[in-house]
Protein backbone atom coordinates (compact mmCIF):
# COMPACT_ATOMS: atom_id res chain seq x y z
CA UNK A 1 0.00 0.00 0.00
CA UNK A 2 2.79 2.44 0.94
CA UNK A 3 4.80 1.23 -2.10
CA UNK A 4 1.70 2.33 -4.32
CA UNK A 5 1.54 6.07 -2.62
CA UNK A 6 5.17 6.38 -2.63
CA UNK A 7 5.18 5.28 -6.53
CA UNK A 8 2.07 8.08 -7.38
CA UNK A 9 4.23 10.36 -5.55
CA UNK A 10 7.27 10.02 -7.52
CA UNK A 11 4.89 9.91 -10.62
CA UNK A 12 3.79 13.41 -9.66
CA UNK A 13 7.08 14.78 -8.64
CA UNK A 14 8.47 13.56 -12.24
CA UNK A 15 5.52 15.04 -14.26
CA UNK A 16 5.49 18.60 -12.09
CA UNK A 17 9.20 18.88 -12.86
CA UNK A 18 9.22 17.60 -16.60
CA UNK A 19 6.09 20.56 -16.87
CA UNK A 20 8.80 23.09 -14.99
CA UNK A 21 11.65 22.49 -16.78
CA UNK A 22 10.24 21.37 -20.05
CA UNK A 23 8.66 25.07 -20.34
CA UNK A 24 12.48 26.69 -19.26
CA UNK A 25 13.64 24.73 -21.88
CA UNK A 26 11.17 25.71 -24.42
CA UNK A 27 11.90 29.86 -22.82
CA UNK A 28 15.24 29.54 -23.94
CA UNK A 29 14.79 27.66 -27.21
CA UNK A 30 12.57 30.67 -28.12
CA UNK A 31 15.53 33.32 -26.95
CA UNK A 32 17.78 31.09 -29.08
CA UNK A 33 15.44 30.80 -32.08
CA UNK A 34 14.59 34.47 -31.72
CA UNK A 35 18.49 35.15 -31.94
CA UNK A 36 19.22 33.16 -34.85
CA UNK A 37 16.18 34.54 -36.42
CA UNK A 38 17.38 36.98 -39.87
CA UNK A 39 16.59 40.23 -39.57
CA UNK A 40 13.02 41.04 -41.63
CA UNK A 41 13.30 43.65 -44.35
CA UNK A 42 10.75 46.62 -43.34
CA UNK A 43 10.03 47.21 -46.95
CA UNK A 44 8.34 43.26 -47.07
CA UNK A 45 6.54 43.65 -43.08
CA UNK A 46 5.61 47.42 -44.00
CA UNK A 47 4.29 46.73 -47.38
CA UNK A 48 -0.02 47.40 -46.60
CA UNK A 49 -2.54 46.88 -43.90
CA UNK A 50 -4.14 43.54 -44.74
CA UNK A 51 -7.35 44.66 -44.34
CA UNK A 52 -8.75 48.33 -45.33
CA UNK A 53 -11.48 49.93 -42.98
CA UNK A 54 -14.41 49.11 -45.09
CA UNK A 55 -13.79 45.36 -44.89
CA UNK A 56 -12.21 45.43 -41.35
CA UNK A 57 -15.90 47.37 -40.52
CA UNK A 58 -17.92 44.63 -42.14
CA UNK A 59 -16.09 41.55 -40.61
CA UNK A 60 -15.91 43.34 -36.94
CA UNK A 61 -19.52 41.43 -36.09
CA UNK A 62 -20.48 44.54 -33.85
CA UNK A 63 -17.12 44.80 -32.16
CA UNK A 64 -15.71 47.81 -34.59
CA UNK A 65 -15.63 49.73 -31.42
CA UNK A 66 -13.06 47.65 -30.02
CA UNK A 67 -11.49 47.47 -33.88
CA UNK A 68 -11.11 51.04 -33.66
CA UNK A 69 -9.09 51.31 -30.61
CA UNK A 70 -6.93 48.48 -31.46
CA UNK A 71 -6.08 50.27 -34.65
CA UNK A 72 -5.60 53.33 -32.74
CA UNK A 73 -3.47 51.90 -30.34
CA UNK A 74 -1.36 50.19 -33.04
CA UNK A 75 -0.87 53.54 -34.87
CA UNK A 76 0.34 55.33 -31.58
CA UNK A 77 2.66 52.49 -31.10
CA UNK A 78 3.69 52.42 -34.87
CA UNK A 79 4.78 56.12 -34.86
CA UNK A 80 6.17 55.73 -30.95
CA UNK A 81 8.54 53.18 -32.04
CA UNK A 82 9.67 54.76 -35.12
CA UNK A 83 10.27 57.75 -32.90
CA UNK A 84 12.28 56.05 -30.36
CA UNK A 85 14.77 54.82 -32.47
CA UNK A 86 15.20 58.17 -34.22
CA UNK A 87 15.83 60.29 -31.50
CA UNK A 88 13.35 62.99 -30.09
CA UNK A 89 11.66 64.62 -33.22
CA UNK A 90 8.66 66.52 -32.80
CA UNK A 91 5.38 65.13 -33.27
CA UNK A 92 4.56 67.37 -36.20
CA UNK A 93 7.80 67.13 -37.93
CA UNK A 94 8.25 63.24 -38.81
CA UNK A 95 8.60 63.64 -42.31
CA UNK A 96 11.96 61.99 -42.16
CA UNK A 97 10.81 58.67 -40.85
CA UNK A 98 8.95 56.28 -42.62
CA UNK A 99 5.49 56.49 -41.49
CA UNK A 100 3.55 55.71 -44.46
CA UNK A 101 1.21 52.79 -43.07
CA UNK A 102 -0.14 55.61 -40.21
CA UNK A 103 -2.52 57.07 -43.21
CA UNK A 104 -4.25 53.76 -43.80
CA UNK A 105 -4.00 52.61 -39.93
CA UNK A 106 -6.37 56.17 -38.69
CA UNK A 107 -7.84 55.68 -42.29
CA UNK A 108 -9.04 52.15 -40.56
CA UNK A 109 -9.44 53.14 -37.34
CA UNK A 110 -11.70 56.44 -38.70
CA UNK A 111 -13.94 53.60 -40.79
CA UNK A 112 -14.58 51.58 -38.17
CA UNK A 113 -16.08 54.11 -35.80
CA UNK A 114 -16.50 57.51 -37.35
CA UNK A 115 -16.58 59.34 -33.83
CA UNK A 116 -13.78 58.92 -32.70
CA UNK A 117 -12.26 62.15 -33.20
CA UNK A 118 -8.77 62.14 -31.73
CA UNK A 119 -7.62 59.58 -34.67
CA UNK A 120 -8.38 62.75 -37.21
CA UNK A 121 -7.06 65.14 -34.81
CA UNK A 122 -3.78 62.97 -34.54
CA UNK A 123 -4.03 62.78 -38.28
CA UNK A 124 -3.87 66.73 -38.33
CA UNK A 125 -1.12 67.04 -36.62
CA UNK A 126 1.28 64.27 -37.79
CA UNK A 127 0.45 63.93 -41.20
CA UNK A 128 1.15 67.35 -42.97
CA UNK A 129 4.85 66.32 -42.78
CA UNK A 130 4.73 63.51 -44.38
CA UNK A 131 1.35 63.85 -46.87
CA UNK A 132 -0.74 66.55 -46.45
CA UNK A 133 -3.15 65.77 -49.08
CA UNK A 134 -3.60 62.87 -46.24
CA UNK A 135 -4.18 64.63 -43.69
CA UNK A 136 -6.83 66.88 -45.40
CA UNK A 137 -8.50 64.06 -47.02
CA UNK A 138 -8.83 62.60 -43.15
CA UNK A 139 -9.81 65.67 -41.43
CA UNK A 140 -12.14 66.27 -43.88
CA UNK A 141 -13.71 62.86 -43.53
CA UNK A 142 -14.08 63.27 -39.59
CA UNK A 143 -15.99 66.81 -40.79
CA UNK A 144 -18.48 65.30 -43.04
CA UNK A 145 -19.02 62.01 -40.33
CA UNK A 146 -18.86 64.99 -37.37
CA UNK A 147 -20.29 67.97 -38.98
CA UNK A 148 -21.00 69.35 -35.20
CA UNK A 149 -17.07 68.77 -33.73
CA UNK A 150 -15.65 72.54 -34.11
CA UNK A 151 -12.25 71.04 -32.99
CA UNK A 152 -11.96 69.17 -36.50
CA UNK A 153 -12.69 72.33 -38.24
CA UNK A 154 -9.87 73.74 -36.21
CA UNK A 155 -7.37 71.19 -37.20
CA UNK A 156 -8.24 71.74 -40.74
CA UNK A 157 -7.40 75.08 -40.35
CA UNK A 158 -4.34 74.39 -38.35
CA UNK A 159 -2.78 72.16 -41.80
CA UNK A 160 -3.60 74.57 -44.40
CA UNK A 161 -2.02 77.65 -42.18
CA UNK A 162 0.67 75.04 -42.22
CA UNK A 163 1.04 75.00 -45.61
CA UNK A 164 0.99 78.85 -45.66
CA UNK A 165 -3.13 78.74 -46.99
CA UNK A 166 -4.17 80.96 -45.38
CA UNK A 167 -7.17 82.03 -47.10
CA UNK A 168 -8.45 78.51 -47.05
CA UNK A 169 -7.18 78.11 -42.92
CA UNK A 170 -9.72 81.63 -42.60
CA UNK A 171 -12.62 79.88 -44.34
CA UNK A 172 -11.78 76.59 -42.34
CA UNK A 173 -11.89 78.65 -39.17
CA UNK A 174 -14.98 80.53 -40.20
CA UNK A 175 -17.32 77.39 -40.82
CA UNK A 176 -15.80 75.92 -37.61
CA UNK A 177 -16.94 79.17 -35.88
CA UNK A 178 -20.64 78.65 -37.34
CA UNK A 179 -21.21 75.22 -35.20
CA UNK A 180 -22.89 74.98 -32.11
CA UNK A 181 -21.25 75.76 -29.49
CA UNK A 182 -18.17 76.25 -31.08
CA UNK A 183 -15.91 78.83 -29.04
CA UNK A 184 -15.57 82.83 -29.89
CA UNK A 185 -11.53 82.59 -30.70
CA UNK A 186 -12.81 80.47 -33.58
CA UNK A 187 -14.44 83.56 -34.90
CA UNK A 188 -11.39 85.46 -34.10
CA UNK A 189 -8.91 82.92 -35.53
CA UNK A 190 -10.73 83.67 -38.96
CA UNK A 191 -9.81 87.55 -39.57
CA UNK A 192 -6.59 86.64 -37.67
CA UNK A 193 -5.48 84.09 -40.70
CA UNK A 194 -6.41 86.71 -43.47
CA UNK A 195 -4.59 89.82 -41.58
CA UNK A 196 -2.02 87.98 -39.97
CA UNK A 197 -1.40 84.49 -40.69
CA UNK A 198 2.03 84.06 -41.18
CA UNK A 199 3.07 85.96 -37.70
CA UNK A 200 4.28 84.50 -34.45
CA UNK A 201 0.89 85.38 -32.75
CA UNK A 202 -1.23 83.61 -34.97
CA UNK A 203 1.06 80.48 -34.45
CA UNK A 204 0.94 81.34 -30.86
CA UNK A 205 -3.04 81.47 -30.87
CA UNK A 206 -2.91 78.17 -32.36
CA UNK A 207 -0.89 76.17 -30.31
CA UNK A 208 -2.24 77.46 -27.30
CA UNK A 209 -5.90 76.45 -28.13
CA UNK A 210 -4.33 73.15 -29.42
CA UNK A 211 -2.38 72.62 -25.75
CA UNK A 212 -5.87 73.50 -23.84
CA UNK A 213 -8.25 71.45 -26.19
CA UNK A 214 -6.52 68.44 -27.05
CA UNK A 215 -7.10 65.15 -24.54
CA UNK A 216 -3.94 63.62 -26.50
CA UNK A 217 -0.96 63.85 -24.45
CA UNK A 218 1.66 63.56 -27.78
CA UNK A 219 -0.42 66.77 -29.01
CA UNK A 220 -0.07 68.82 -25.79
CA UNK A 221 3.30 68.05 -25.62
CA UNK A 222 4.05 69.04 -28.78
CA UNK A 223 1.70 72.28 -28.56
CA UNK A 224 3.92 73.09 -25.41
CA UNK A 225 7.13 72.58 -27.16
CA UNK A 226 6.05 74.73 -29.91
CA UNK A 227 4.63 77.29 -27.50
CA UNK A 228 8.57 77.51 -25.63
CA UNK A 229 9.94 77.67 -29.26
CA UNK A 230 8.07 80.59 -30.07
CA UNK A 231 9.03 82.40 -26.69
CA UNK A 232 12.63 81.09 -27.67
CA UNK A 233 12.43 83.02 -30.72
CA UNK A 234 10.73 86.39 -28.79
CA UNK A 235 13.63 86.07 -26.60
CA UNK A 236 16.40 85.67 -29.19
CA UNK A 237 14.72 88.72 -30.94
CA UNK A 238 15.09 90.91 -27.82
CA UNK A 239 19.02 89.39 -27.04
CA UNK A 240 19.95 90.60 -30.86
CA UNK A 241 18.83 93.84 -29.89
CA UNK A 242 20.57 93.83 -26.44
CA UNK A 243 23.63 93.12 -28.45
CA UNK A 244 23.19 95.61 -31.11
CA UNK A 245 22.78 98.16 -28.47
CA UNK A 246 26.08 96.92 -26.96
CA UNK A 247 28.01 97.26 -29.81
CA UNK A 248 26.80 100.49 -30.30
CA UNK A 249 28.05 101.58 -26.76
CA UNK A 250 31.27 99.74 -27.18
CA UNK A 251 31.61 99.24 -30.74
CA UNK A 252 32.67 95.26 -29.97
CA UNK A 253 30.13 92.12 -29.55
CA UNK A 254 30.28 90.89 -25.92
CA UNK A 255 32.85 88.02 -25.43
CA UNK A 256 30.73 86.70 -22.29
CA UNK A 257 27.40 87.01 -21.06
CA UNK A 258 28.92 88.54 -17.92
CA UNK A 259 29.44 91.83 -20.05
CA UNK A 260 25.64 91.77 -20.15
CA UNK A 261 25.00 91.28 -16.73
CA UNK A 262 23.60 94.28 -15.59
CA UNK A 263 21.60 94.84 -18.52
CA UNK A 264 19.92 91.46 -18.30
CA UNK A 265 19.19 92.72 -14.60
CA UNK A 266 17.96 95.90 -15.61
CA UNK A 267 15.27 93.93 -17.94
CA UNK A 268 14.61 91.34 -15.29
CA UNK A 269 15.93 88.27 -17.95
CA UNK A 270 16.34 85.37 -15.75
CA UNK A 271 19.92 84.33 -16.00
CA UNK A 272 22.13 81.02 -14.23
CA UNK A 273 25.25 81.00 -12.04
CA UNK A 274 27.25 81.79 -14.97
CA UNK A 275 25.15 85.13 -15.86
CA UNK A 276 24.20 83.29 -18.56
CA UNK A 277 20.27 84.34 -19.92
CA UNK A 278 17.93 80.95 -19.49
CA UNK A 279 15.68 79.86 -22.47
CA UNK A 280 11.94 79.07 -21.75
CA UNK A 281 13.03 75.19 -20.60
CA UNK A 282 15.41 77.00 -18.43
CA UNK A 283 18.21 75.55 -20.20
CA UNK A 284 21.25 78.38 -20.78
CA UNK A 285 20.94 80.44 -24.34
CA UNK A 286 25.01 79.99 -25.84
CA UNK A 287 26.86 82.88 -26.58
CA UNK A 288 28.56 83.03 -30.06
CA UNK A 289 32.22 85.46 -28.64
CA UNK A 290 32.23 88.50 -30.74
CA UNK A 291 29.48 87.60 -33.27
CA UNK A 292 26.76 88.98 -31.55
CA UNK A 293 24.31 85.83 -31.91
CA UNK A 294 22.62 83.44 -29.34
CA UNK A 295 22.04 79.98 -30.25
CA UNK A 296 19.94 77.13 -28.09
CA UNK A 297 21.68 74.66 -26.32
CA UNK A 298 21.20 71.28 -29.09
CA UNK A 299 22.25 69.01 -26.26
CA UNK A 300 20.29 70.42 -23.04
CA UNK A 301 17.69 72.40 -23.99
CA UNK A 302 13.94 71.33 -24.52
CA UNK A 303 12.88 73.75 -26.99
CA UNK A 304 12.55 72.15 -30.57
CA UNK A 305 15.46 73.40 -32.73
CA UNK A 306 13.65 72.80 -36.28
CA UNK B 1 -75.93 23.11 -15.02
CA UNK B 2 -74.18 24.42 -18.14
CA UNK B 3 -72.76 27.53 -16.08
CA UNK B 4 -71.75 25.24 -13.76
CA UNK B 5 -69.68 23.15 -15.98
CA UNK B 6 -68.35 26.46 -18.08
CA UNK B 7 -67.19 27.81 -14.25
CA UNK B 8 -65.14 24.70 -13.62
CA UNK B 9 -63.74 24.35 -17.04
CA UNK B 10 -62.72 27.68 -16.99
CA UNK B 11 -61.16 26.89 -13.11
CA UNK B 12 -59.69 24.03 -14.65
CA UNK B 13 -57.81 25.60 -17.26
CA UNK B 14 -56.60 28.37 -14.92
CA UNK B 15 -55.19 25.79 -12.47
CA UNK B 16 -53.51 24.35 -15.76
CA UNK B 17 -52.30 27.87 -16.59
CA UNK B 18 -50.59 28.24 -12.88
CA UNK B 19 -49.61 24.96 -13.00
CA UNK B 20 -47.47 24.73 -16.21
CA UNK B 21 -46.24 28.35 -15.19
CA UNK B 22 -44.39 26.80 -12.03
CA UNK B 23 -43.39 23.84 -13.67
CA UNK B 24 -41.50 26.23 -16.10
CA UNK B 25 -40.16 27.89 -13.32
CA UNK B 26 -39.08 25.00 -11.27
CA UNK B 27 -37.03 24.05 -14.63
CA UNK B 28 -35.87 27.40 -15.11
CA UNK B 29 -34.35 27.63 -11.47
CA UNK B 30 -32.61 23.75 -12.24
CA UNK B 31 -31.69 25.09 -15.56
CA UNK B 32 -30.26 27.89 -13.77
CA UNK B 33 -28.74 26.01 -10.65
CA UNK B 34 -26.79 23.55 -13.33
CA UNK B 35 -25.13 26.05 -15.22
CA UNK B 36 -24.00 27.52 -11.49
CA UNK B 37 -22.77 24.30 -10.74
CA UNK B 38 -21.46 24.14 -14.43
CA UNK B 39 -18.94 26.68 -12.85
CA UNK B 40 -20.42 28.64 -16.07
CA UNK B 41 -19.96 31.52 -14.16
CA UNK B 42 -16.66 31.71 -13.49
CA UNK B 43 -16.13 33.48 -16.97
CA UNK B 44 -17.06 36.44 -14.94
CA UNK B 45 -13.63 35.70 -13.10
CA UNK B 46 -11.54 36.20 -16.53
CA UNK B 47 -13.70 39.38 -17.07
CA UNK B 48 -12.94 40.98 -14.12
CA UNK B 49 -8.97 40.40 -14.87
CA UNK B 50 -9.49 41.85 -17.94
CA UNK B 51 -10.96 44.75 -17.25
CA UNK B 52 -8.71 45.31 -14.32
CA UNK B 53 -5.52 45.02 -16.44
CA UNK B 54 -7.16 47.23 -18.60
CA UNK B 55 -8.16 49.90 -16.23
CA UNK B 56 -4.01 50.05 -15.39
CA UNK B 57 -2.43 49.88 -18.59
CA UNK B 58 -5.10 51.12 -21.52
CA UNK B 59 -4.22 54.99 -20.30
CA UNK B 60 -0.39 54.20 -21.29
CA UNK B 61 -1.42 52.50 -24.61
CA UNK B 62 -4.46 54.44 -26.11
CA UNK B 63 -3.24 58.10 -25.81
CA UNK B 64 -5.78 59.27 -22.93
CA UNK B 65 -8.22 57.02 -24.65
CA UNK B 66 -9.01 54.91 -21.85
CA UNK B 67 -12.74 55.67 -20.99
CA UNK B 68 -13.67 54.66 -24.54
CA UNK B 69 -11.42 51.56 -24.80
CA UNK B 70 -12.88 50.28 -21.35
CA UNK B 71 -16.49 51.06 -22.51
CA UNK B 72 -15.57 49.33 -25.92
CA UNK B 73 -13.36 46.56 -24.28
CA UNK B 74 -15.82 45.75 -21.66
CA UNK B 75 -19.18 45.28 -23.40
CA UNK B 76 -17.76 43.87 -26.49
CA UNK B 77 -15.98 41.21 -24.07
CA UNK B 78 -19.41 40.60 -22.62
CA UNK B 79 -21.07 40.42 -25.98
CA UNK B 80 -18.29 37.77 -26.54
CA UNK B 81 -18.47 35.43 -23.44
CA UNK B 82 -22.34 35.50 -23.69
CA UNK B 83 -22.23 34.52 -26.97
CA UNK B 84 -19.95 31.67 -26.04
CA UNK B 85 -22.17 31.16 -22.77
CA UNK B 86 -25.22 31.08 -25.31
CA UNK B 87 -23.88 29.36 -28.04
CA UNK B 88 -21.95 26.07 -26.06
CA UNK B 89 -24.48 25.94 -22.68
CA UNK B 90 -27.56 25.98 -24.94
CA UNK B 91 -26.72 23.81 -27.34
CA UNK B 92 -25.93 21.23 -24.49
CA UNK B 93 -29.61 21.95 -22.42
CA UNK B 94 -31.94 19.79 -24.26
CA UNK B 95 -28.85 17.03 -25.17
CA UNK B 96 -27.42 16.71 -21.60
CA UNK B 97 -30.63 15.29 -20.83
CA UNK B 98 -31.23 12.74 -23.09
CA UNK B 99 -27.52 12.08 -23.02
CA UNK B 100 -27.71 11.21 -19.44
CA UNK B 101 -31.11 9.50 -19.82
CA UNK B 102 -32.66 12.41 -17.26
CA UNK B 103 -35.60 13.14 -19.59
CA UNK B 104 -36.96 10.02 -19.12
CA UNK B 105 -37.76 11.26 -15.31
CA UNK B 106 -38.66 14.20 -16.61
CA UNK B 107 -41.06 13.03 -18.61
CA UNK B 108 -42.59 10.77 -16.52
CA UNK B 109 -43.71 13.64 -14.66
CA UNK B 110 -47.02 15.88 -15.84
CA UNK B 111 -44.28 18.51 -17.56
CA UNK B 112 -45.00 19.16 -21.36
CA UNK B 113 -42.40 19.17 -24.09
CA UNK B 114 -42.78 22.43 -24.34
CA UNK B 115 -42.92 23.31 -20.90
CA UNK B 116 -39.50 21.71 -20.96
CA UNK B 117 -38.01 23.35 -23.63
CA UNK B 118 -39.15 26.99 -22.52
CA UNK B 119 -37.90 26.46 -18.53
CA UNK B 120 -34.41 25.68 -19.86
CA UNK B 121 -34.33 28.77 -22.02
CA UNK B 122 -35.60 30.43 -19.41
CA UNK B 123 -33.07 29.01 -16.76
CA UNK B 124 -30.14 30.19 -19.44
CA UNK B 125 -31.74 33.28 -19.55
CA UNK B 126 -31.69 34.21 -16.44
CA UNK B 127 -27.54 32.74 -16.11
CA UNK B 128 -26.89 35.62 -18.91
CA UNK B 129 -28.86 38.41 -17.02
CA UNK B 130 -26.83 37.45 -13.95
CA UNK B 131 -23.77 37.64 -15.66
CA UNK B 132 -24.27 40.73 -17.62
CA UNK B 133 -25.67 42.64 -14.62
CA UNK B 134 -22.25 41.56 -13.41
CA UNK B 135 -20.40 42.73 -16.24
CA UNK B 136 -22.33 46.04 -16.65
CA UNK B 137 -21.61 46.71 -12.84
CA UNK B 138 -17.70 45.77 -13.24
CA UNK B 139 -17.49 48.18 -16.56
CA UNK B 140 -19.22 50.79 -14.23
CA UNK B 141 -16.79 50.79 -11.57
CA UNK B 142 -13.57 50.34 -13.77
CA UNK B 143 -14.64 53.92 -15.33
CA UNK B 144 -15.71 55.53 -11.63
CA UNK B 145 -11.37 53.68 -11.14
CA UNK B 146 -9.97 55.77 -14.46
CA UNK B 147 -12.30 58.71 -13.94
CA UNK B 148 -11.42 58.89 -10.35
CA UNK B 149 -15.09 59.48 -9.35
CA UNK B 150 -18.85 59.59 -11.53
CA UNK B 151 -18.30 59.53 -15.38
CA UNK B 152 -21.03 60.33 -17.46
CA UNK B 153 -20.68 57.29 -19.81
CA UNK B 154 -21.80 54.98 -16.79
CA UNK B 155 -25.63 55.27 -17.36
CA UNK B 156 -25.37 55.30 -20.89
CA UNK B 157 -23.52 52.40 -20.91
CA UNK B 158 -26.84 50.30 -18.99
CA UNK B 159 -28.55 50.56 -22.80
CA UNK B 160 -26.03 49.11 -24.84
CA UNK B 161 -25.92 46.33 -21.96
CA UNK B 162 -29.76 45.77 -22.86
CA UNK B 163 -29.61 45.56 -26.30
CA UNK B 164 -26.58 42.93 -25.67
CA UNK B 165 -28.57 41.14 -23.51
CA UNK B 166 -31.49 41.04 -26.13
CA UNK B 167 -29.31 39.62 -28.42
CA UNK B 168 -27.87 36.94 -26.19
CA UNK B 169 -31.33 35.82 -25.42
CA UNK B 170 -32.15 35.51 -29.31
CA UNK B 171 -28.97 34.10 -29.72
CA UNK B 172 -29.83 31.58 -26.55
CA UNK B 173 -33.45 31.13 -28.59
CA UNK B 174 -31.40 29.67 -31.84
CA UNK B 175 -28.80 27.26 -30.02
CA UNK B 176 -32.06 25.65 -28.51
CA UNK B 177 -33.52 25.34 -31.57
CA UNK B 178 -30.84 23.77 -33.54
CA UNK B 179 -30.24 21.33 -30.33
CA UNK B 180 -33.81 20.18 -30.39
CA UNK B 181 -33.06 18.62 -33.68
CA UNK B 182 -29.15 18.28 -34.00
CA UNK B 183 -26.02 17.08 -32.42
CA UNK B 184 -24.33 19.93 -30.11
CA UNK B 185 -21.39 20.31 -32.43
CA UNK B 186 -23.47 20.85 -35.26
CA UNK B 187 -25.98 23.16 -33.34
CA UNK B 188 -22.83 25.39 -31.94
CA UNK B 189 -21.77 25.69 -35.52
CA UNK B 190 -24.97 26.79 -37.13
CA UNK B 191 -25.38 29.26 -34.17
CA UNK B 192 -22.76 30.98 -34.41
CA UNK B 193 -23.19 31.24 -38.21
CA UNK B 194 -26.23 32.69 -37.52
CA UNK B 195 -24.50 34.97 -35.02
CA UNK B 196 -22.44 36.10 -38.09
CA UNK B 197 -24.93 36.33 -40.35
CA UNK B 198 -27.06 37.85 -38.29
CA UNK B 199 -24.56 40.85 -38.29
CA UNK B 200 -24.68 41.25 -42.08
CA UNK B 201 -27.89 41.73 -42.11
CA UNK B 202 -27.38 44.70 -43.94
CA UNK B 203 -25.60 43.30 -46.02
CA UNK B 204 -28.47 40.96 -47.36
CA UNK B 205 -30.26 43.66 -47.95
CA UNK B 206 -28.56 45.73 -50.23
CA UNK B 207 -27.58 42.55 -52.09
CA UNK B 208 -31.29 41.89 -52.74
CA UNK B 209 -31.45 45.46 -53.46
CA UNK B 210 -28.85 44.87 -55.92
CA UNK B 211 -29.52 41.92 -57.77
CA UNK B 212 -30.34 41.51 -61.50
CA UNK B 213 -32.49 39.01 -61.06
CA UNK B 214 -35.89 38.69 -59.43
CA UNK B 215 -35.50 35.08 -58.17
CA UNK B 216 -31.87 36.03 -56.53
CA UNK B 217 -33.85 39.41 -54.91
CA UNK B 218 -36.94 37.36 -53.96
CA UNK B 219 -34.01 35.25 -51.96
CA UNK B 220 -31.84 37.57 -50.48
CA UNK B 221 -35.37 39.78 -49.13
CA UNK B 222 -36.31 36.52 -47.55
CA UNK B 223 -33.36 35.55 -45.92
CA UNK B 224 -33.26 38.76 -44.52
CA UNK B 225 -36.55 38.80 -43.39
CA UNK B 226 -35.78 35.36 -41.67
CA UNK B 227 -32.19 35.45 -40.26
CA UNK B 228 -32.47 37.62 -36.73
CA UNK B 229 -31.04 41.27 -37.36
CA UNK B 230 -28.64 41.70 -34.81
CA UNK B 231 -26.79 44.13 -36.02
CA UNK B 232 -30.07 46.20 -34.24
CA UNK B 233 -28.27 45.64 -31.35
CA UNK B 234 -24.70 46.51 -31.86
CA UNK B 235 -24.55 49.47 -29.47
CA UNK B 236 -21.20 49.55 -28.28
CA UNK B 237 -19.69 52.08 -30.50
CA UNK B 238 -22.10 54.85 -30.34
CA UNK B 239 -22.05 53.78 -25.89
CA UNK B 240 -18.63 54.23 -25.55
CA UNK B 241 -19.26 58.02 -27.20
CA UNK B 242 -22.15 58.75 -24.89
CA UNK B 243 -25.08 58.00 -26.94
CA UNK B 244 -27.99 56.33 -25.60
CA UNK B 245 -30.49 54.67 -28.16
CA UNK B 246 -34.03 56.58 -28.36
CA UNK B 247 -36.67 54.98 -25.93
CA UNK B 248 -38.17 54.03 -29.35
CA UNK B 249 -35.66 52.22 -31.15
CA UNK B 250 -35.32 49.90 -27.90
CA UNK B 251 -38.82 49.12 -27.27
CA UNK B 252 -38.93 48.62 -31.00
CA UNK B 253 -36.08 45.82 -31.09
CA UNK B 254 -36.92 44.34 -27.51
CA UNK B 255 -40.58 44.26 -29.73
CA UNK B 256 -38.68 42.49 -32.13
CA UNK B 257 -36.51 40.23 -29.54
CA UNK B 258 -39.72 39.18 -27.88
CA UNK B 259 -41.57 37.73 -31.24
CA UNK B 260 -38.43 36.29 -32.91
CA UNK B 261 -37.69 34.36 -29.66
CA UNK B 262 -41.63 33.15 -29.48
CA UNK B 263 -41.39 31.90 -32.99
CA UNK B 264 -38.21 30.46 -32.72
CA UNK B 265 -39.12 28.63 -29.15
CA UNK B 266 -42.64 27.25 -30.72
CA UNK B 267 -40.46 25.59 -33.98
CA UNK B 268 -38.07 23.99 -31.63
CA UNK B 269 -40.86 22.83 -29.19
CA UNK B 270 -42.66 21.50 -32.22
CA UNK B 271 -39.51 19.70 -33.91
CA UNK B 272 -38.74 18.50 -30.04
CA UNK B 273 -42.34 17.51 -29.67
CA UNK B 274 -42.00 14.65 -32.70
CA UNK B 275 -38.42 14.00 -31.43
CA UNK B 276 -38.37 10.44 -30.29
CA UNK B 277 -36.24 9.07 -27.42
CA UNK B 278 -36.05 5.67 -27.70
Amino acid sequence: MSNVSNNARLTTITLGLLVVVGMACAALLVRWSDALRPPVDPNIIEESLYLNGKTAKRISLGFNGLFADWYWMRALQYVGKKRLSSGDLSLDNLGQLNIKLLAPMLDTATTLDPQFLEPYEYAAIVLPAIDVQQAIRLTQKGIDANPNAWRLYHHLGYIYWREGEYQMASEMYGRGAKVPGAPTWMEAMKAKMIADGGSRSTAREIYMRMYEQSTEQQVREMARKRLLQLDSLDQRDALRKLFAAYKARTGKCPDSWRELGPVFRAVRIPVDQSGAPLDPSGTPYVLKPGACEVELDPQKTEVPLD
Amino acid sequence: MEATASFAQSNSHTQTRQGSFWRIAAIARNAFREAVRDRVLYNLVLFVLLLTAASIFIGELSGGQERKVIVDLGLSAMLLFGMFIAIFVGVGLVYKEIERRTIYAVFSKPVGRGEFLVGKYLGLCLTLLVNVVVMGVGVSLALVYVSRGWDPLIPTIWPAVLMIYMELMLLTAIALLFSSFSSPALSALLTFLIFIIGHFSADLKSFAVSMGSTSARWVFTGLYYLLPNLANYSFITPAAHGQAPSVGFVFATALYAFVYITVVLAAATLVFSRRNFK
